[in-house]
């Protein structure tokens, strides 16, 4: 017993895990049936998807952006006009939903490109989401401005061979849970195949040493822009995700600064720079917050606090936090960041 | 454009370049000192506001003392988070982002804090002076001007403290050269803490001023916060000369940009003007290279 406790953390750190939990999810909803619970389930995949996405640009490429609810907003509404106006599968939005901020985030990225000091970054990013939310707020006739879109179309019921359908009309939670658990794994295996890959490194290297990569011949600007780029992609599938899944959408819900906290706060309690990091984050925060519904309607406040006890007790967040644990348990200090 | 309509412009866009100025000194005096952005700045001049209003309502004193409360109680908040919070992040790792993420922290709970404790009710506060002042048909209230020779007052204090006392000289060598500084005996912990508690304090002092005509509610920092960033860029990070300079600017830029394109997208014209300074000049009109 005394043996389990004291590898707990080599446990949950170990590669065995993370099939192990895919597996959970995906049979999760064989078991548990209720809306809400699976309502909470589904949020904690799109914060983990929107957390691992800046994760890979601020943790790993060591870009520290503070515009990711802009990238959200406009794949949200981008899709959502879409298919209201023009009659566009959700479907395809979804694809369009990315492929837009990813252009976006190819613009974003130029001004960022000498910038080094995290701050200027932050800067730089935010005052584009700024410009997102009040252009969105401005443009009455397309967007209804502060009053919002409702009645967005849902995903369209597909056929599923052998299975049957998948039908997302009615409010169907386990077919936006599939959905949502297929994106959320798509995710994290693009992100873990691009971290292995020489893209990896040479995004690791950027942000160890600029100076350093480029003596190497790293090409920094097209790495920076991938990095940018990717990462404005699948916040923006994820915006458009919610789009079609909550059905309306308001400037304020989307392209709010706010959002970009959770997404700051769910990443540094997980792991900054950690892969599992953001992921663990994301499920510990939300599905906390929704169970200590008292905590809920102090969200934010709860926010604040943790952020602050991360930040002064345990900067290396959760994470790394057990997987430190493990290399203590071996008899060696990792030193090496992710 | 007819003259009078020109000359308004020109006033108001100075009156609220001042508190501009102001605001946005506080946050380039701690770029300047400890190389950190302080993203609760505008949580500091929302306290500065609620505290105005308390002392002006609850103590019932006369609007001086109440502003002189109010600057006072967040001078004290901002040497306690200080103290608390950003002097353990010093000399760790991390120093780039950390900071960053402490003060959003910080800035999102007191933000939230507000809300629950004095709810989402917009608090009004009076003019402190009524009247308008009419010189061959221009108006001008009363307000205005006493925004503007208050901003100049604290605009001529700063400097003057910043340039001539040995505390401001120390404060000037911490920023120059830590090392430096706490080899000749300066308590750089010290000055750092004071310098937060300055920075909040002017936060606080522009924050009684705009109160009568903004009003107070627990999101009014972030719009300002917004502001801050823009004029602190705008001038050089770190530069308080830079900030004043580019606070009058910004504030004579968008009353004109007013006129010229409508008031909705006033603020995405700031925005602009932000990430083109970044994109083409990020030392802004005075700054160092640091970015």
């Amino acid at each position: 017993m005394k043996d389990i406790v004291q590898n707990f953390p080599a446990i949950l750190s170990s590669q065995k895990v993370a099939p192990f939990f895919m597996g959970i999810l995906i049979f999760f909803p064989v078991i548990v049936q209720d809306p809400y619970v699976l309502n909470a389930v589904i949020l904690c995949m799109m914060f983990a998807v929107l957390s691992s996405s800046w994760n890979f640009i601020s943790g790993y490429s060591g870009i520290f952006t503070f515009g990711h609810q802009g990238f959200f907003g406009i794949g949200a509404y981008f899709s959502a006009l879409l298919a209201m106006k023009a009659g566009i599968s959700p479907w395809l939005g979804l694809l369009i939903g990315g492929i837009v901020p990813a252009v976006l985030g190819f613009f974003v990225g130029l001004p960022c490109l000498r910038l080094r000091a995290a701050p200027y970054i932050a800067l730089t990013t935010l005052a584009f989401s700024e410009i997102a939310r009040i252009t969105c707020m401005n443009l009455v006739e397309l967007t209804r401005g502060d009053l919002g879109l409702w009645g967005i179309p849902a995903f369209t019921d597909i056929a599923l061979p052998g299975i049957g359908s998948l039908s997302f009309s009615g409010g169907s939670r386990i077919s936006y849970y599939y959905l949502i658990l297929a994106i959320f794994i798509i995710t994290m295996v693009v992100f873990h195949l691009c971290l292995k890959s020489p893209i990896g490194l040479a995004l690791r290297s950027i942000r160890d040493s600029q100076e350093a990569a480029e003596s190497l011949g790293i090409n920094i600007t097209f790495y920076k822009l991938l990095a940018f780029m990717m990462s404005a992609f699948f916040a923006g599938v994820m915006g458009s995700f919610y789009a079609h899944y909550l059905l309306i959408l308001t400037p304020t819900s989307v392209f709010n600064v706010g959002l970009m906290v959770e997404i700051v706060a769910i990443t540094m309690v997980g792991g900054f720079g950690s892969f599992w990091g953001p992921v663990l984050g994301a499920f510990l925060l939300t599905l906390g917050l929704e169970y200590l519904r008292f905590l809920g309607e102090y969200r934010f406040i709860t926010y604040g606090i943790l952020l602050l006890i991360v930040i002064l007790f345990m900067p290396e967040g959760l994470g790394k936090k057990l997987s430190r644990g493990k290399e203590k348990n071996k008899g060696k200090v990792n030193f090496v960041v992710s | 454009m007819n003259l009078k309509l020109f000359l308004d412009q020109i006033l108001n866009g100075i009156v609220l370049g001042s508190m501009y100025a102001l605001f946005a000194s506080g946050l380039t005096l701690i770029w300047g000192t400890m190389k950190m952005l302080n993203f609760a700045h505008g949580e500091f001049y929302m306290l500065g506001g609620y505290a105005l209003y308390f002392a002006l309502t609850l103590l019932d004193v006369p609007p001086l003392v109440a502003v002189l409360f109010a600057i006072g109680v967040t001078f004290l908040v901002g040497l306690i988070i200080e103290r608390l919070v950003i002097h353990p992040l010093l000399d760790k790792p991390g120093w780039e982002v950390s900071p960053l993420v402490a003060t959003v922290g910080i800035s999102i709970f007191l933000q939230n804090f507000a809300l629950k404790a004095w709810g989402e009710r917009y608090k009004n506060v009076p003019y402190f002076i009524d009247g308008i002042l009419d010189i061959f048909g221009f108006r001008i209230a009363y307000q205005r001007l006493l925004i503007l020779a208050v901003a100049a007052m604290a605009i001529g204090a700063l400097w003057w403290f910043l340039k001539k006392t040995r505390f401001g000289m120390a404060l000037r060598a911490t920023a120059q050269d830590r090392e430096a500084g706490m080899l000749i005996g300066i308590n750089t912990h010290g000055i750092y803490m004071m310098t937060f508690g300055i920075s909040s304090a002017l936060a606080a002092l522009a924050a009684t001023m705009l109160a009568p005509i903004f009003l107070i509610n627990p999101w009014m920092g972030l719009s300002s916060l917004l502001k801050a960033f823009i004029v602190a860029v705008l001038g050089g990070l770190g530069s308080v000369e830079g900030a004043i300079l580019a606070g009058i600017v910004l504030g004579l830029a968008e009353s004109f940009a007013v006129i010229i394109f409508s008031s909705e997208w006033k603020d995405v014209f700031s925005f602009v003007i932000l990430i083109l300074v970044l994109a083409i000049r990020p030392a802004g009109f005075f700054g160092k290279k640091e970015w």
